[in-house]
């Protein structure tokens, strides 16, 4: 029997970068505080002509350039955000169209705080393994808000990651997924809202941990694994203290946690997350490596997956456009930018 | 081709500027009933009226001629003609076509735009948009000042020709406007003034592009029997050339941004029909709605080589009562340009030169004058020649 | 813009279309009925080479209401890679940072935005690779 798992991958961070320490000047707070809390140095911003679908279609391009496959041959298109472009008409349909799969697919927009993307995955898995698809792309893509002043505005950035799904050349096997779902107001957005509210602390413990910790365990007792099983593992990145702090609860080690630790300079980029960290790993994992993936969204729900790399990777590795290629392209911008890109400033 | 002989018997022209009170069909009915008078005819002699206007319909009302024949109490055909910004002198072309024909004898000619209305700048620049190619070149965010500076990047790098050279155009152009009584702008602007200011589309500056303003001008054309006919007609300039072509409507299709080979192919068909060259132009009023275009128009044009134009403005060879007189009216630059009426505009410049009424501008012994129009970045050009021989009879 | 206009050209605004003419074999842009060069119905479409050079370039500052969210922003004349020429946005860039001759990689951005309510025009620019 064919394996099924991710065949391609493909990421996008937009170029723009605005300090913890120049956001902090402008609410004369103490940004090593802040840093040292966080353990983030930087957040990305998408310049002004950016937003939620254009950033899937880099990375849904990255994807399919990388896989060097036909995009008619894509049978469905999930695209995970919180702040699509249009709160009705899908971001999917502009994807489907700028990477040239219409019109022969399904598609949808997904909304589940920060872990709609990997929610895509799991629904690109279940119709590939059930045969009603060749190849389903899922993609995680956040331009974030945050009000000014608010905590969250130190760490809402922006990214967007897609995994081709499927059965043919696969580079990382699926060998489980598990999740957990509970109704938790941890993170919200009423409709009509431009800026998001939150629970403060009460997103940590009963929130992030909580899932997080339960998918985790849940599926490595499902496939009868343990951290020590694995070479890499990503979690949802709402600030870098967070994966780290579950990773630790969990018996992970900071080794196999580094290489996904994208939210240092990026910050969160939600729906993007954990999958800009699984991308990541991807680029620099070898044949045989295995990989831990929970992400975490609001609301609330984690999605814990397992995988197997194999041969076909060195293939895609050599693809330029990396989640590393997009970390050293970038230009440092001021509040007052920051402002203006972000429609702040009216 | 038809040997009946096309003459301008009279002409009507607005000031040029910002007339905010003024009606669009005010300022239209104006420029047509000095024409009229001008001509000293019967306006029941004339038999139709053609007339240019770009904008005209974005202030609800595009048949503006109609509303302008109405207050000259005229009750003849109206004809809209739309070359773009280039419809004043398309007008005038249709209208000599038309005679040329034999079908009509006398004919008046309107161009008129009323642009003070649109005080967002951005309406303009869309409707500018509409001059280059929308969809492709537009909408993907140029605008006909941009590709203006591609065109001089293009020939600054061809012909290394130079900022102070670009520069000389205006300068002259605002020299001579100071004496066109109806010129928008009516004061000198130093070289150093266009060189300091701000880079808008580098190389192009602030003060380097033509001003969109309000005007309308108008013509009576008719033909030399009509004329023959009626003593009363004390003043006429003969046409002795009028030719249009086009060129690719977008930059990106084009061979060569350092010429405008519609003004090349325009200007051979003029000069073939007047049996004339370039040589025996003394006057000219070209379209320099930026300061690239006066130099492209005069070298392809033929009054100077390919690549001179730049060198022989700075040395002052275009400036008045020198080799070759260029924009004595002060050019688009000066004179302000409400697009559909330059055209016409730029024909009555000539007509006032060859009839000595030009005053402290007056260019002495003119042979022959021609006015060149540019739609958008070349995308039609329109060459008429007129001529002040005494005929041969 | 206005949906059907949006609709219409989707394909090529975003993908970068052009064709191949099946007669004289010359490739065109944009995607036309008839081939420019020898008016042959038998055309195919071409997809757009992703790189190029710059050829021209300037910064526009003024321009239509929907798109001067972006502006100022640098306009290019491209040549791209399949020697067909094309007038896109190089973005994500400053005009200091540019020269003639620089090498460019076709993007997927926002081209023009009507008001807050109306339809988000997409379409491709270029960033410096
Ligand atoms: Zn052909």
């Amino acid at each position: 029997m064919s394996k099924l798992g991710i065949v391609s991958y493909g990421s996008y961070i937009p170029k723009y970068r605005i300090s913890i320490e120049e956001i902090a000047k402008v609410w004369d707070d103490d940004p090593n505080e802040i840093i040292s809390q966080l353990q983030v140095f930087s957040k990305s911003v998408p310049g002004p002509d950016e937003d939620v679908a254009t950033m899937s279609v880099e990375a849904a391009r990255n994807t399919i350039s990388r896989w060097k496959g036909n995009p008619q041959d894509v049978g469905a298109i999930y695209v995970g955000s919180e702040s699509h472009p249009y709160a009705v008409k899908p971001t999917a349909t502009i994807v489907a169209a700028a990477i040239d799969a219409e019109k022969e697919l399904t598609a949808a927009d997904l909304e589940f705080a920060c872990k709609a993307g990997t929610a895509g995955m799991q629904m690109c898995f279940g119709l590939v393994k059930s045969e009603m698809i060749k190849f389903g792309l899922a993609i995680g893509s956040d331009d974030s808000q945050a009000k000014p002043r608010d905590p969250l505005e130190y760490t809402a950035g922006a990214g967007s990651a897609a995994f081709l799904i499927g059965k043919e050349r696969v580079v990382a096997e699926l060998e489980g997924t598990y999740s957990i779902t509970t109704d938790t107001p941890d993170f919200w957005r009423r409709e009509g809202a431009v800026f998001p509210s939150h629970g403060n602390r009460f997103t940590g413990q009963p929130a992030y941990f909580q899932h997080t910790v339960d998918a985790s365990k849940g599926l490595m007792e499902k496939l009868g694994t343990k951290p020590s099983d694995y070479n890499h593992v990503t979690f949802h990145q709402p600030n870098t203290k967070f994966p780290l702090t579950v990773a630790k609860m969990l018996g992970f080690t900071t080794d196999q946690i580094d290489i996904s630790l994208i939210c240092k300079n990026i910050g969160n980029a939600y729906s993007a997350s954990s999958m800009l960290g699984l991308a990541h790993i991807l680029n620099n994992s070898n044949p045989g490596d295995r990989i831990f993936m929970t992400s975490y969204g609001s609301g609330a729900g984690s999605d814990a997956f397992s995988f197997s790399i194999t041969d076909e990777i060195e293939e895609l590795k050599s693809y330029p456009l990396t989640v590393e290629h997009y970390l050293n392209n970038k230009e440092q911008i001021n509040y007052g930018k920051y402002s203006r890109y972000k429609g702040i400033l009216r | 081709m038809s040997k009946r002989e096309v003459y301008i018997i009279g002409y009507g022209i607005t000031k040029f500027g910002e007339h905010y009170e003024l009606n669009p069909s005010s300022s239209a009915s104006q420029a047509l009933s000095k024409a009229i008078q001008d001509a000293k005819i019967s306006k029941d002699l004339i038999q139709s009226l053609y007339f240019g206007s770009m904008v005209s319909n974005r202030n609800n009302q595009s048949y503006i001629g109609g509303k302008a024949c109405r207050e000259c109490n005229l009750n003849i055909p109206i004809t809209k003609v739309d070359v773009g910004n280039a419809s004043g002198a398309g007008a005038f072309h249709q209208a000599f076509i038309a005679i040329k024909s034999g079908l009509l004898e006398c004919i008046a000619i309107l161009g008129t735009e009323k642009l003070s209305d649109f005080v967002n700048s951005s309406t303009l620049e869309k409707i500018l948009g509409g001059t280059i190619d929308y969809q492709w070149e537009f909408e993907q965010g140029a605008t006909l000042t941009s590709l203006y500076a591609w065109m001089s990047q293009a020939h600054m790098k061809e012909f290394n020709t130079t900022m102070e050279q670009l520069a000389s155009v205006p300068v002259k152009n605002h020299k001579n406007g100071v004496n066109n009584p109806i010129a928008q702008f009516r004061r000198e602007i130093s070289l150093k003034r266009f060189l300091s200011a701000k880079r808008i589309s580098p190389p192009i500056g602030r003060f380097d592009p033509a001003t969109h303003c309000d005007g309308s001008a108008a013509v009576i054309i008719a033909s030399k029997e009509f004329v023959e006919n009626h003593s009363e007609i004390e003043r006429k300039v003969k046409v002795v050339g009028s030719a249009q072509s086009s060129d690719k409507i977008s930059l990106h299709h084009r061979e060569t941004l350092s010429s405008l080979l519609a003004t090349q192919i325009t200007s051979k068909k003029a000069y073939e029909m007047a049996q004339i060259s370039s040589k025996d132009i003394s006057i000219a009023e070209v379209h320099d709605s930026y300061p690239i275009g006066e130099i492209l128009a005069i070298e392809d044009l033929g009054f100077f080589q390919k690549g001179e134009g730049g060198k022989a403005t700075v040395e002052g060879k275009t400036q008045l009562n020198s080799d070759i007189s260029i924009n004595t009216s002060g050019g688009l630059k000066a004179r302000g340009d409400p697009f559909g009426a330059t055209g016409i505009a730029q024909i009555i410049e000539i007509v006032q030169q060859m009839r000595r009424e030009a005053d402290k501008r007056q260019v002495d012994d003119i042979k022959y004058g021609l006015t060149q129009n540019v739609m958008g970045t070349g995308a039609s050009v329109l060459v008429h020649i007129l001529s002040n021989m005494e005929d041969d009879k | 813009m206005e949906p059907p206009k949006i609709w219409r050209e989707r394909r090529e605004k975003y993908l970068a279309l052009g064709i191949l003419c099946q007669e004289c074999k010359r490739k065109s842009f944009p995607i036309t009925l008839y081939c420019p060069h020898c008016s042959s119905e038998n055309i195919s479409e071409l997809k757009l080479a992703q790189t190029g050079k710059i050829l021209h370039f300037t910064r526009v500052t003024q321009t239509a209401e929907e798109l001067m969210l972006y502006a100022p922003y640098i306009i290019g004349l491209v040549e791209l890679d399949d020697g067909i020429k094309v007038t896109g946005q190089i973005t994500d860039t400053k005009l200091e940072d540019l020269t003639e001759g620089m090498k460019v990689r076709m993007v997927f951005r926002i081209l023009s935005k009507n008001g807050e309510e109306g339809l988000i025009g997409y379409g491709f620019k270029f960033v410096l690779i």
